[in-house]
């Protein structure tokens, strides 16, 4: 071997210690080598409607993607549903971030998920100043439409299914503007017609109401039900194909019948009554987000024992009762870190990966091991 | 030359100094606590009041009493430990999920509320040392042979369904623990199937069901460690160093005194375990 001469020696050093310092920043930049795709998988359920909502919107590592889109898997759940925040992907004009994105959908699509991908959250440079990124100014709606068109340009053969916005009846979803039927319908008719101009294929989803009973003249928000007959008053009923819902149980048991005074898991079929009076009895609706909670100190929240009893029983009911209903999504698998409020025990698997109770007698019903 | 070095010198430490001060920012309080102010401490000694903020919904730590009053352990905790510097309490009921933001907003002193310990708000708030484990532990009637968690193997285990002690349980079989596990739908009947029905040898529970049943003279003992810890403490602002040097110190005194014990006796009696 031939020997380095004296003057390459400082060298061959530096560019040694070079590469022991490029390789820990990589180590410590919380990617893992080698976290591979793996084998195609298939869910198997003996429930094809049973769905859930994850969270790994702010999830950087990928195995933690990975291992919690594999535990959607084994619960027996083939639906999910993910944010996917404009800001993240295109933070300047033009300019498009799809890495983490390309993550989910590649790790969800191999685990033989379906994804619903919600679609929201404005970058800087598309609102104003001292405005939430949840603010989104009638005259940018084009500009959120570009933003769809990209998405579904991209995954067209991967995503099927986009929520445009989230619960446009609060105003906290509109960066404290006033909720309002009519200006979320002009969102749906500047973002519908380009997404099935491109890909007529794919399902758009609308609505998503946070389920509320809010009075008339509320600052904060409106009632679902009439912000839904608003929207159909507005022509949204030709701008969005499934209806998206948010069904939560609060402390009602998913029997309890449905009533316009009452937030309760049956709320939904409210919902799809006012979808079939506006003529849309032939669309299909789907829970993106819903459930029980069972924090021990939250009002509304249920004991541990119950909130798997009302689980079980509302897969149940959207498999038994609901033919119109595609799929039951419920809030939510796990968070990327803890709350450290109500909103931890909504969840069915730990921070740390470990599973909750629920999530073990979820996953029996759907392997049909529940007497 | 030796002007050159107290000139080198001067820099240092000015440099230093600002960058402990000014610099650290957040964290400076960690660097030189003697030169900030305790401001809330300065406050509650000026007003002669404590405010604590609580919300009363969760007993026997904090509840509303037939005439709307908030009692519990917690607000006899918080006027014992006032007491120990003369001081007085002023509840103010705050909903749980919002006493961080209500602490942060200058709105209350600090919260005494069976907070658990969240290493993540260090960065926003101090904490007092636990007053109370509320976590998980194997409990067991007083005459039982079992005296340690290996002891559970092979024996039947009670859990409420759904809750930490089912989630635990299950996890000790996956790693291999033979647990005939049995599930109920709440800690009264957990208890109960333990100590009227023995139909379980063993349960897993939460620390606060335990301490109720042993409280009302129910014959049970924690054994072994705590199996997730739970531990409640008192909260308060980043900069009320003083303010927790007098809590620690008056947490001890009511320690050492048996006062601690008292008030969970007291409390905790008064409420059903076993129906």
């Amino acid at each position: 071997m031939k020997r380095l001469r004296t003057w390459q020696r400082p060298l061959f050093g530096l560019l040694v210690l070079l590469a022991l310092i490029a390789l820990g920043v990589w180590r410590m930049g919380g990617e893992r080598p080698g976290v591979s795709l793996g084998p195609q998988q298939r869910v198997e359920t003996t429930n094809p409607k049973v769905g859930i909502h994850t969270r790994l919107t702010d999830e950087v590592e990928v195995w933690k993607i990975k291992r919690t889109l594999e535990m959607v898997r084994e619960m027996g759940a083939p639906w999910i549903v993910e944010y996917f925040p404009w800001a993240y992907v295109e933070s300047e004009p033009g300019r498009y971030d799809w890495t983490h994105a390309d993550q989910v959908i590649a790790h969800a699509h191999r685990q033989g998920l379906t994804v619903i991908a919600r679609l929201g959250f404005v970058p800087q440079w598309a609102r104003p100043k001292e405005t939430t990124p949840l603010y989104l100014d009638e005259k940018n709606f084009d500009q959120f439409a570009n933003f769809a068109v990209k998405f579904v340009e991209r995954y067209r053969s991967q995503i099927k299914h986009l929520i445009l916005w989230n619960e446009p009846n609060l105003a906290l979803e509109w960066g404290y503007a006033s909720p309002d039927a009519a200006r979320y319908t002009a969102l749906l008719k500047a973002t519908y017609p380009r997404i099935k101009a491109i890909a007529p294929e794919v399902q758009v989803l609308a609505g998503a109401l946070a389920p509320t009973l809010a009075p008339p003249g509320d600052e904060f928000a409106v009632n679902d039900l009439v912000f839904l007959q608003q929207m159909y008053d507005a022509g949204a009923g030709a701008y969005f194909d499934v209806l998206a819902i948010h069904a939560y149980g609060w402390h009602f048991d998913p029997d309890s019948p449905a009533d316009p005074e009452v937030v309760n898991f049956r709320r939904t079929e409210l919902l799809r009554a006012l979808m079939v009076k506006n003529g849309d009895s032939e669309k299909t609706a789907m829970i993106t987000e819903g459930g029980w909670n069972d924090h021990p100190r939250w009002t509304r929240a249920v004991r541990p024992a119950q909130r798997i009893l009302y689980t079980l029983r509302a897969y149940e009911i959207a498999q038994a009762e609901w033919p119109w209903l595609e799929a039951v999504c419920l809030w939510a698998l796990r968070f990327p870190w803890d709350q450290n409020s109500y909103q931890d025990y909504f969840t069915f698997v730990r921070t740390d990966f470990e599973p909750k109770p629920i999530y073990w007698e979820v996953q029996r019903q759907t392997r049909g091991e529940l007497p | 030359m030796r002007r050159r070095w107290v000139l080198l010198g001067g820099l240092v430490l000015g440099g230093l100094l600002a960058a402990l001060w000014g610099g650290a920012g957040e964290q400076s309080h960690l660097l030189l606590p003697f030169l900030r102010r305790d401001s809330t401490w300065q406050a509650i000694q000026q007003r002669g009041l404590w405010r604590v903020g609580l919300d009363p919904s969760f007993p026997p730590f904090e509840l509303l009493d037939a005439t709307g009053k908030v009692v519990g352990y917690d607000v006899a905790l918080a006027e014992a430990l006032a007491a120990s510097w003369g001081g007085r309490v002023e509840i103010v009921a705050v909903g749980f999920d919002s006493l961080p933001d209500t602490l942060k907003a200058g709105k209350i002193d600090s919260i005494v509320s069976a907070y658990p310990f969240d290493e993540r708000l260090t960065q926003d708030f101090l904490f007092s040392t636990p007053y109370f484990e509320a976590g998980l532990r194997v409990a067991v009637p007083t005459a039982s042979p079992i005296r340690q968690l290996a002891d559970l193997s092979g024996r039947a285990v009670g859990v409420e369904w759904g809750s930490l002690g089912d989630m635990v349980a299950r996890r000790l079989q996956r790693e291999g623990m033979v647990l005939k596990l049995r599930s109920f739908e709440t800690p009264e009947q957990v208890l109960a199937a333990l100590l009227d029905q023995q139909a379980v040898e063993a349960v897993l529970v939460d620390n606060v069901s335990l301490r109720q049943a042993q409280a009302r003279g129910l014959p049970l003992v924690a054994v072994g460690e705590v199996l997730e810890s739970i531990p409640y403490v008192i909260v308060l602002p980043l900069q009320a160093v003083e303010l927790q040097q007098q809590l620690e110190a008056a947490l001890q005194q009511l320690r050492a005194s048996g006062t601690l014990a008292e008030l969970e006796e007291r409390w905790f009696s008064g409420q059903p375990a076993v129906q």
